[in-house]
């Protein structure tokens, strides 16, 4: 007979470990749970926030590789130009060129029976299937599929209503067309671009629509092996000063440097994130420490050798570990998918930015990892007790929970720490902008550094106040706590956590919003109607007016003066930056409020005058720009020399902002499209009536939009605070989930301490009595960490302004958001005092003959 | 102020029928008697603590102190009881990882006493009990003995008019059992408190003025033969 192997692990079989571990869940149920849920957590929070992060640049990475396949580099037109056909067929001739296909990109809005969307039009040369990419193989030659219509993603045709063989109104560079659904293409042709908000078609039916006949702005194209350099060359010589030459998958290093900002951000929020998820089991497992300690005793007594107890302990903290950390891979998933979901708005107007989750395995390693490491870190701690120099027993002779005690000299070199790493950072993001993510870390470690040190004089301070006033309660809750230090010290430390978090990064995000309406409301606010395409917060969508020569010829005692803003999206180095073109009369040629440096009557005054910018304070800083210097600009006709007039924040896009005055965008961008229209009314006509009146003269063009300077700004805000939602949603999520684990974990350390109530009752206290005392006991150890969190969280706040002022651009001035720090703390301590009052009052009924050993 | 037990039955439910933990018990302890009250394990020695504690109300019989009818007190009222006039210590000690001074004012804050008066309260007893010099150290420095004093001047704190002892000796060895025995007879002399023991500690004999033995719910004056010789080995 065979004998199957019995794996054993430091010389105790498996089956045996497995045995022991049943046998533990089935006695201490509550508290694996407790100590499993922690750390499930904090493994969700990782891996939810990781993957919503990765899946922004993710998804634009995969849409670039399903179109581009083996493509390696690229032929661009600087928007919103194009260029002949024919450079493609002589790139195609190129000896060196084994594959290339042209593609014409617009973006446009698209109307179906349900709703409109705004989408990139792509027209597409069938040499593109050649290129191989997964949204492409599958298409066959395209004639048949497009021919003479539009194919959609499926989401885009559900979205809208559109079904194959139907028609939809397509609006491209301000002109409307009804075109025919001719396919409705779903993952199993055309992969991940099932989800991105794209209208494809072949390239002479996407350049009749666009109105651009011949034209297409890019060519993507695969050397042969080994001529890289060469047609790399070849093509710059084409290119001349008015194309751009790069890299295939440039699109997404263009994505990456705008998604920074919010990617930094969230970043934080992993770090943070995971710290609370570590601390949380962490106060789990210091629950079990005392049972966990006796465990190894009892097992030492019975003859266990220190190689056996230590298998048994580490085989118990993986198993915890792995089925934890599964749990919180399936739970974070399930973040990405609901909650992180939301695609940013500003991001999506000048990428192919989808929600299209992206999940590698590195990201599931990483929050894997940090589950496995929390398990095994926390439940190590009482391996301690298998020192040589410490009897088998000596835990059953220590008096009140061991290891609750925190010295003076703990407490003095903890907080030492915390100031030293204060310093640290400061010196390091003073020096360094750039740093202050990491810098937000280093001080979220700062802030729990402090929290021994605010715990003991906090529980002095009440002690003090008890001596001379008749606060029994409280003075009994200080004492009790203490009593209980580590375990305080570790669920403040949560509680700061949380809270740092979310006064940090909530409060740089209220700063930057408030900037960023400042910006809106100065942009949007000097004109009292617009008129605008659809979709497009960044103004950068051109348009057509039908009746160029005068749109608003019948509104002559309504409109008393037109202007057209221009404007688009330039790719300079890795940013893909915003040009916005202002009419030389507006009034808001450099926006007051955006102005960091620079002389605004005299910028204004060379703005208008023609040849001069402003920059963001970003792109000033990389490419060493100061005011009156020169600016170098590659455009559509070529190199546009101009002198920087002023430097001013970025006005809320992350990649940079240059402002130049219509008529040299149009001299040097050779377009005169208007990307908005800002009306001016006579004397006596509200806007609201103006807006009408345009509204009727524009009835035929029903994707222009006509709003009332109050209703754009409103529109803009929005889609702004949409853009941060993610933000917003992860800093309370964070907060809820501290305050509920919290609540979870401070009523199980208080049904823990049944004996020590039990003891209290047989003295004389009541159930009133005891039961203030443990919401007292919640309410100082929440308080210390919402306080520490607090201070800590807005020093971190100023730092994470200044580095979005210093080092991207925005506009954050620095303010302490009183009212959002009160809700904070409000929210963390209401939910948690909630829950806690339930369990509290139910402990406090113990009976006192608990405390009796029968 | 005399602890008076009066025909005192109390029962338990154990395996479908009731099971007497004290069957018809009656005992008196006068002002400044020490007794001690021995029985096997699972005897109803802590049972009948409990009930002089108010901790439990009697199935029958009646409980009295000081004239008071402690077996009929409500929750709030027995409460109130223990905390003003009787002291309880316990074998596991039951302190927290505060100072010896803080451990024994604890009691006194549910009095409605200040963190400061408490102290002040507590002070005279923590030096009675020989631990003047430590009254800021934690039990976690200091020995078995030490704790059980911390304990005891606890006990004393609010100045009883009943002591109540559950296997005070129990987890200290016989040195330090003899010390703490000594110090109860003692304070029961100097305060002319009534003490009621429970024990299984057989020095205990040498510092009471009664024994009794708890058998089967059933209480007997002195030492029981069997008991004296298994608790003597």
């Amino acid at each position: 007979m065979r004998v199957l192997p019995n794996p054993t692990l430091f010389g105790m079989r498996v089956s045996v470990l497995f045995g022991l571990y049943r046998r533990r869940l089935r006695d201490h149920t509550v508290t694996e749970l407790l100590a499993g849920g922690g750390i499930a957590i904090g493994v969700a929070l990782v891996f939810g926030v990781l993957v919503a992060n990765g899946s922004i640049i993710g998804s634009v990475r995969e849409d670039v590789r399903a179109v581009g396949g083996s493509a390696d580099l690229e032929l661009v037109a600087r928007s919103p130009a194009t260029f002949s056909a024919r450079l493609a067929d002589r790139i195609a001739s190129l000896p060196g060129v084994e594959r290339s296909a042209s593609l014409l990109r617009e973006y446009g809005v698209i109307v179906g029976p349900r709703g409109s969307e705004r989408v990139q039009f792509v027209g597409l040369d069938p040499g593109l299937i050649t290129l191989g990419g997964f949204a492409t193989k599958n298409l066959g030659s395209g004639e048949l599929l497009l021919a003479r219509g539009v194919g959609l993603p499926s989401q885009l045709a559900s979205a809208i209503g559109a079904e194959t063989r139907r028609m939809v109104t397509l609006v491209v560079n301000g002109s409307s067309s009804r075109v025919r659904v001719r396919a409705v293409l779903n993952s199993g042709t055309i992969g991940p671009l099932a989800s991105v908000p794209l209208v494809a078609a072949l390239l002479p039916y996407a350049q009749a629509i666009a109105g651009t006949p011949g034209q297409v702005n890019q060519v993507l194209i695969k050397p042969r092996a080994g001529s890289e350099r060469q047609v790399t060359a070849e093509l710059r010589a084409l290119a001349g000063n008015t194309l751009d030459v790069g890299p295939a998958d440039n699109e997404v290093r263009l994505a990456e440097t705008a998604a920074v900002p919010v990617n930094r951000s969230t970043s934080l929020f992993v770090a943070i994130a995971a710290m609370v998820g570590f601390l949380l089991a962490l106060n789990a497992m210091l629950l079990t420490i005392p049972e966990r300690r006796r465990a190894i005793a009892d097992m030492r007594i019975q003859g266990f050798d220190v190689k056996q107890v230590l298998a048994i302990v580490v085989f118990q903290a993986l198993v915890l570990g792995i089925v934890a950390s599964c749990v919180g891979v399936v739970a974070g998933d399930l973040l990405a998918r609901t909650l992180f979901h939301e695609v940013p708005s500003y991001l999506a107007t000048a990428f192919p930015v989808t929600g299209n989750q992206t999940v590698h395995a590195g990201t599931v390693l990483v929050a894997f990892g940090c589950g496995l490491l929390a398990a095994l870190l926390v439940s190590l701690s009482p391996i301690f007790d298998l020192r040589s120099d410490r009897p088998v027993d000596a835990v059953f002779h220590e008096t009140g929970e061991p290891g609750q005690t925190l010295t003076h000299r703990t407490t003095v070199r903890a907080a030492a720490l915390g100031a030293i790493l204060i310093v640290l950072v400061s010196v390091c993001v003073l020096l360094d902008a750039a740093l202050t993510v990491f810098g937000g870390v280093v001080l979220a470690l700062a802030a729990l550094c402090f929290i021994p040190l605010l715990f003991q004089a906090t529980c002095r301070a009440l002690k003090g106040f008890a001596r001379r006033w008749h606060g029994g309660m409280v003075a009994v809750a200080a004492i009790e706590i203490n009593g209980t230090a580590t375990r305080s010290v570790a669920l403040a430390g949560v509680a700061a956590l949380a809270v740092y978090g979310v006064v940090a990064v909530g409060g740089a995000r209220h700063d930057l919003l408030r900037g960023l309406d400042n910006a809106i409301t100065e942009e949007w606010g000097s004109a009292p109607v617009w008129v605008t395409p659809d979709g497009n917060i960044f103004d950068a969508d051109g348009f057509r007016v039908e009746n160029p020569a005068n749109p608003f010829a019948g509104a002559g005692t309504t409109v008393a003066s037109v202007h057209i803003h221009q404007g688009g999206f330039l790719d300079l180095g890795t940013h893909r930056i915003w040009v916005r073109a202002v009419p030389a009369n507006n009034s808001t040629m450099v926006l007051s409020s955006q102005l960091l440096k620079g002389d605004l009557a005299s910028a204004t005054a060379r703005m208008r005058e023609g040849g001069w910018a402003t920059v963001s304070s970003g792109l000033a800083e990389e490419h060493h720009l100061h005011t009156g210097g020169r600016l170098l600009l590659p455009t559509p006709s070529g190199i546009a020399p101009l002198r920087v007039a002023a430097i001013t924040t970025n006005t809320g896009w992350p990649s940079g902002t240059i402002s130049v005055n219509t008529r040299d965008y149009s001299r040097y961008w050779l377009s005169t499209t208007p990307t908005a229209i800002s009306l001016s009314l006579r004397p006596g006509v509200t806007p609201a009536a103006g807006r009408d009146l345009v509204k009727g003269l524009l009835k035929s063009q029903p994707s222009l939009r006509v709003q009332t300077s109050q209703e754009r700004i409103a529109e803009v805000e929005s889609s702004v605070r949409q853009g941060l939602r993610t933000l917003s949603e992860i800093s309370t999520l964070l907060l809820v989930v501290a305050a509920l684990a919290l609540a979870t974990a401070l009523s199980t350390a208080i049904y823990q301490r049944r004996a020590r109530l039990s003891s209290l009752k047989a003295q004389g206290f009541d159930r009133g009595q005891l039961w203030r005392c443990l919401l007292l006991e919640s309410a100082i150890v929440l308080g210390i960490g919402c306080l520490d969190g607090v201070v800590m969280g807005v020093y971190a706040h100023a730092l994470g302004d200044r580095y979005l002022r210093l080092d991207v651009g925005f506009p954050a001035p620095f303010s302490v958001g009183g009212a959002q720090v009160v809700l904070t703390l409000l929210l963390m301590l209401g939910i948690a005092l909630a829950i806690i009052a339930l369990p509290g009052y139910s402990a406090a009924g113990v009976s006192a003959r608990a405390s009796f050993q029968e | 102020m005399t602890l008076e037990l009066r025909e005192v039955s109390k029962h338990y439910d154990g395996a479908g029928e009731a099971v007497a933990a004290v069957d018809r018990v009656s005992l008196t302890v006068a002002p400044g008697e020490f007794v001690a009250l021995y029985g096997p394990s699972g005897s109803g020695k802590t049972t009948l603590l409990m009930l002089a504690a108010a901790i439990m109300t009697p199935d029958a019989g009646s409980v009295l102190f000081d004239g008071l009818e402690v077996s009929s007190l409500t929750a709030s009222e027995s409460a109130r009881y223990r905390r003003e006039r009787t002291g309880v210590v316990f074998q596991s000690f039951h302190l927290t990882g505060a100072s010896a001074l803080e451990n024994a004012a604890v009691k006194l804050l549910a009095l409605g006493m200040t963190l400061g008066e408490a102290q002040n309260a507590a002070r005279p007893w923590l030096e009675r009990v020989g631990l003047g010099e430590r009254i800021e150290h934690t039990p976690a420095q200091m020995s078995m003995g030490e704790r059980q004093r911390v304990a005891i001047a606890r006990a004393l704190a609010n100045d009883p008019d009943l002591l109540l002892a559950d296997e005070p000796t129990g987890n200290l060895d016989s040195k330090r059992s003899r010390e703490i025995l000594e110090l109860l007879a003692e304070i029961c002399r100097e305060r002319q408190v009534p003490v009621l023991l429970v024990t299984h500690d057989p020095q205990a004999t040498s510092f009471v003025d009664r024994v009794y033995t708890l058998r089967d719910g059933k209480l007997t004056e002195g030492l029981a033969l069997d008991l004296h010789a298994s608790i003597a080995q």
